[in-house]
C-alpha cells in the first residue's frame, strides 16, 4: 500500500533520515514511534511527496511516487500544525479543501465530517475561536475531506486534553476498521500499544526495528521484574519466565506479596537507543 | 480553472475576515484621498471661498457689487480683465467660480420692470456644486444691497424715472390701464425719493440690512425678481484637474495597491510559515494553480480599490473620466503589476518578521516617493527623478491620463508599457523565488 525503500535526507549537515525503509499494508494501522526530533514528520512529508527525498524511492498503492498529483489524491495528511484558516468557520474550511480536491457533493461530504468530528453545533464559528483539541479534530477532518485510501495523522493528538485524545484515537480506530489504511506518529508510548497494528521504533533518521508491540517487547524488552516481598524485605527479580519464578517463589514460603512488571515499549526503546523516549 | 477560482475565493474571503487588511486596502485610502482633496483646495470649511470678478459694465450699480463682492469676508476675489481669463483661472481650479458682470448691466429701472432683472453670470467648476448655492445667494443679495443707493441719489434717480417714463411711453404691449398704473407707480416712486432727507443717510448699514431682508423675501416670493442670476457649470476641460479631488484618488489609489501587496505578500507568507500551503500542496493542483489563485485574488482586490475609489472621485467629488476605456486598460494593467508586486515581495520574504517589516516598509517608501504623500508635480526635481524607481508613480502617471488629464493616446504607451513589465518582472521572479521554496 505505501513503502519506503532506503530513504535519505539531509538538511545541511544535519542527516534528518538515514536509509529509512518501511512497508504498510492496506487496512493497517502503522505507529512511527520516536522522540521529537527522530526524523519522523521528515519521513511523512517525503512520503507525501511535498518533501524530496535525497536518495530512495517510495511508492503509493502501487501506483508510483506521491510527486505525481493522480497518486498523490489517494493520501490524506494531517500535519502536526493546525494547518487551516483561523478566520474562516469549520464549515467553510472544509469545504475549501472538499472543492479544492474536486468532491462531488462537496456540501454532503462536509456535513457528514462535521458529525464524525462532533462539531456540527460549532459549524458556522471562526476556528480561530475553537479549543487546542476541536482544531485537531477538524484538521483530521480536513484530511479525510476526499477520502483518501491511505492517511498520514503525524501527532494528531499533541497537545490536546485527555478527552479530545480519547475522541481522536476513538475516530482513528473507526477509520481502520472501515479499512483505511494509517501512518501514525506519535512519541506516546500508550497511544501507540494502544491503536497500532504494528509499530516502527525511529531514532536519528532511521528505522531500528519494526514489528507488533508483543513481537517488539520479546525481541528487545528484555526480561520481566518480579518484585516479592515478605515483612519489610523486598525482592526484585529479573526473569524471562514470571509465572514459573513467582511459582519458585511461593514454594519457598514468606511471601507476603507480589508485583510483576512486563516490558514495555518504554522498555524496547531503551533498549534499541540507549536512552529514555521521553528524554 | 475551479481550483484556481475556489483558491482566489478563498484568499478574498480572507482578506474581508482582516479588518487590517480591509482598513488599509480600502478605508485607509479613501479617508486619504478625501484628506487631501480638502488639504490641496477642495473647498468646505470656513475658509473664504475662492472667485474670479469680471466688471465689464461701466454702470455705477455693476461698480457698486463688484465693490460688495470684494469687501465680502465669505470671498477671497480676484479680479480679471475678460472673461476668458476668469474662466481659465476656474478651469485650472484656482479659483471656486467666476462672477461676471456683463455690459448689460445699466443703471435704470428698465430691467427691473420689464422682467428681465438685474443680470449677473457665474461660471462654476460642478467639482463645487456645493458651494454654488452660496455663491448665487451672495449674489442675490449684493445686488438687493445696491437699490437703497440708487433710491437716495437723487440726480440718480431722476435720471432713472425720467427713463422709466420714457420706456412705459414707448411700450407697446401695455394695455391703458396698466400704462396708467405704471405711470402712477413711477411717479409715487418720484414723490417718494425726493422726499427722503438725504442728510439722515450716513451710512449703508441699516440699508444694507434692510436689502438682505429684502432679498431673502424676494427669494422666498420666488416667481419674481429683480436679480437675475444666471450659474453655468464648466464644461468637460483638457489638461488641467477639475479640482483638487482629481489628484487626491489617484494619490488615494497608491495607498491602496500598497495595502493590496501588503496584505497578499503577507498571506503568502503566512501560508508557507503557518503550514497552510504544504495543505494546499498535497492537494492534487499544481504549483501554477496555487500561484495563479494567489494572484488572481492579488489583481480582483487591486481593481477593486481602483474602480471604489475612482467611483468615489467622480459620484462624490464631480470628477469625470476623460478616457473610460483607456481608464480600464490602466487599471488592469496597474492590477497586474501590482499582483506581480505582491508575488516578488512574498517570494523575497521568508517569514511573517520580513513581510510585515522590509517587506511592508520598503513598499511605503516607495509609494512615499511613487506620489503617495506628495503629488508629483509639487515634488522637488530630484525628488521627482527619483519617483521614476517608484512602481507607484507610473500608476498615478497611466491613471491620470485618462481620468483627467486627457492624454493623447500615444503619451500613455510608455507608464502602460512600465506596468506591464513590472507585472511580468514581478511575477517572473516572484514565482521563481516561491517555488524554489515550495521545492515541488
Amino acid at each position: 500500500m505505501l513503502t519506503l525503500g532506503d530513504i535519505r535526507k539531509r538538511f545541511g549537515a544535519t542527516t534528518a533520515v538515514d536509509g529509512l525503509s518501511l512497508q504498510v499494508s492496506a487496512g493497517e494501522v502503522f505507529g512511527l514511534l520516536g522522540p521529537n526530533g527522530a526524523g519522523k514528520s521528515t519521513s511523512l512529508a517525503i512520503a507525501t511527496g511535498l518533501l524530496a527525498a535525497d536518495s530512495g524511492s517510495v511508492d503509493l498503492l502501487g501506483l508510483g511516487s506521491p510527486t505525481n498529483a493522480s497518486v498523490r489524491s489517494h493520501l490524506g495528511l494531517a500535519p502536526q500544525e493546525i494547518t487551516l484558516y483561523a478566520e474562516l468557520t469549520a464549515r467553510e474550511n472544509l469545504l475549501f479543501f472538499a472543492r479544492l480536491y474536486g468532491v462531488a457533493n462537496a456540501r454532503r461530504r462536509v456535513e457528514e465530517l462535521l458529525a464524525i468530528v462532533e462539531l456540527e453545533s460549532r459549524a458556522n464559528d471562526r476556528i480561530g475561536t475553537f479549543s487546542g483539541g476541536m482544531k485537531r479534530r477538524l484538521n483530521l477532518a480536513a484530511a479525510l475531506v476526499h477520502d483518501p485510501k491511505v492517511l498520514l495523522l503525524d501527532e494528531p493528538t499533541a497537545g490536546v486534553d485527555p478527552q479530545s485524545r480519547n475522541r481522536i484515537l476513538e475516530l482513528v480506530r473507526t477509520l481502520a476498521r472501515a479499512g483505511k489504511t494509517i501512518v501514525y506518529t506519535t512519541h506516546y508510548m500508550e497511544e501507540a500499544a494502544k491503536i497500532c497494528d504494528r509499530v516502527g521504533i525511529v531514532d536519528h533518521g532511521r528505522m531500528l526495528d519494526v514489528g507488533t508491540v508483543a513481537q517488539l517487547v520479546t525481541r528487545h524488552g528484555g526480561h520481566s521484574a518480579v518484585t516479592v516481598s515478605r515483612g519489610d524485605q523486598d525482592e526484585r527479580v529479573l526473569t524471562a519466565d514470571p509465572v514459573a519464578e513467582v511459582t519458585r517463589q511461593f514454594a519457598v514460603g514468606g511471601v507476603t506479596g507480589v508485583r510483576v512488571e512486563s516490558p514495555d515499549l518504554e522498555a524496547v526503546f531503551l533498549a534499541l537507543t540507549g536512552r529514555s523516549l521521553r528524554e | 480553472m475551479n481550483a484556481v477560482l475556489t483558491l482566489a475565493q478563498k484568499d478574498l474571503r480572507l482578506l474581508f475576515r482582516d479588518k487590517g487588511d480591509v482598513f488599509f486596502t480600502f478605508i485607509f485610502p479613501m479617508l486619504l484621498a478625501i484628506l487631501f482633496g480638502f488639504i490641496f483646495g477642495g473647498g468646505g470649511g470656513t475658509s473664504a471661498i475662492d472667485l474670479a470678478l469680471v466688471n465689464e459694465s461701466s454702470s455705477s450699480l455693476a461698480k457698486g457689487i463688484a465693490g460688495d463682492l470684494t469687501r465680502d469676508s465669505s470671498f477671497a476675489v480676484t479680479t480679471f480683465a475678460t472673461r476668458e481669463e476668469a474662466t481659465a483661472s476656474v478651469r485650472a481650479g484656482k479659483v471656486v467660480a467666476a462672477v461676471i458682470l456683463p455690459s448689460t448691466m445699466q443703471d435704470g429701472l428698465d430691467g427691473l420692470f420689464g422682467g428681465s432683472g438685474i443680470p449677473i453670470e457665474a461660471v462654476i467648476d460642478p467639482s463645487h456644486r456645493a458651494e454654488a448655492g452660496l455663491i448665487q445667494g451672495k449674489l442675490h443679495e449684493l445686488a438687493f444691497r445696491q437699490f437703497p443707493r440708487m433710491f437716495t441719489d437723487g440726480a440718480q434717480m431722476s435720471k432713472l424715472f425720467a427713463g422709466a417714463r420714457k420706456t412705459i411711453a414707448g411700450a407697446d404691449g401695455l394695455t391703458p390701464a396698466q400704462r396708467l398704473a405704471a405711470t402712477g407707480f413711477v411717479a409715487a416712486g418720484e414723490l417718494f425719493t425726493t422726499s427722503i432727507d438725504r442728510s439722515s443717510v450716513k451710512s449703508d448699514t441699516p440699508a444694507t440690512a434692510a436689502a438682505e431682508s429684502d432679498a431673502e423675501s424676494a427669494s422666498s416670493a420666488g416667481a419674481w425678481s429683480p436679480v437675475a442670476v444666471t450659474v453655468a457649470e464648466l464644461p468637460p476641460r483638457t489638461g488641467g484637474p477639475r479640482s483638487s479631488f482629481d489628484l487626491s484618488f489617484p494619490q488615494g489609489l497608491v495607498w491602496g495597491l500598497a495595502g493590496c501587496i501588503g496584505a497578499f505578500a503577507g498571506s503568502v507568507v503566512v501560508e508557507r510559515s503557518r503550514g497552510t500551503l504544504a495543505r494546499l500542496r498535497l492537494a492534487p493542483i499544481t504549483q501554477a494553480h496555487l500561484l495563479a489563485g494567489k494572484g488572481l485574488a492579488c489583481f480582483l482586490s487591486a481593481l477593486l480599490v481602483e474602480v471604489l475609489l475612482i467611483s468615489m472621485a467622480v459620484v462624490a467629488f464631480g470628477s469625470s473620466i476623460a478616457q473610460p476605456f483607456m481608464l480600464l486598460v490602466a487599471f488592469v494593467l496597474s492590477a497586474f503589476a501590482f499582483s506581480g508586486l505582491a508575488m516578488l515581495v512574498a517570494g523575497l520574504c521568508r517569514t511573517e518578521a520580513e513581510a510585515n517589516g522590509a517587506g511592508r516598509g520598503g513598499v511605503l517608501l516607495l509609494a512615499m516617493i511613487g506620489g503617495g504623500t506628495i503629488p508629483l508635480f509639487f515634488m522637488p526635481p530630484f525628488l521627482r527623478t527619483m519617483s521614476y524607481a517608484s512602481p507607484f508613480r507610473w500608476v498615478v502617471q497611466a491613471v491620470e491620463g485618462p481620468f483627467w488629464r486627457d492624454t493623447p493616446l500615444g503619451e500613455q504607451i510608455l507608464p502602460l508599457v512600465v506596468l506591464a513589465g513590472i507585472g511580468v518582472l514581478g511575477f517572473g521572479v516572484g514565482v521563481r523565488s516561491i517555488r524554489s521554496t515550495l521545492g515541488r
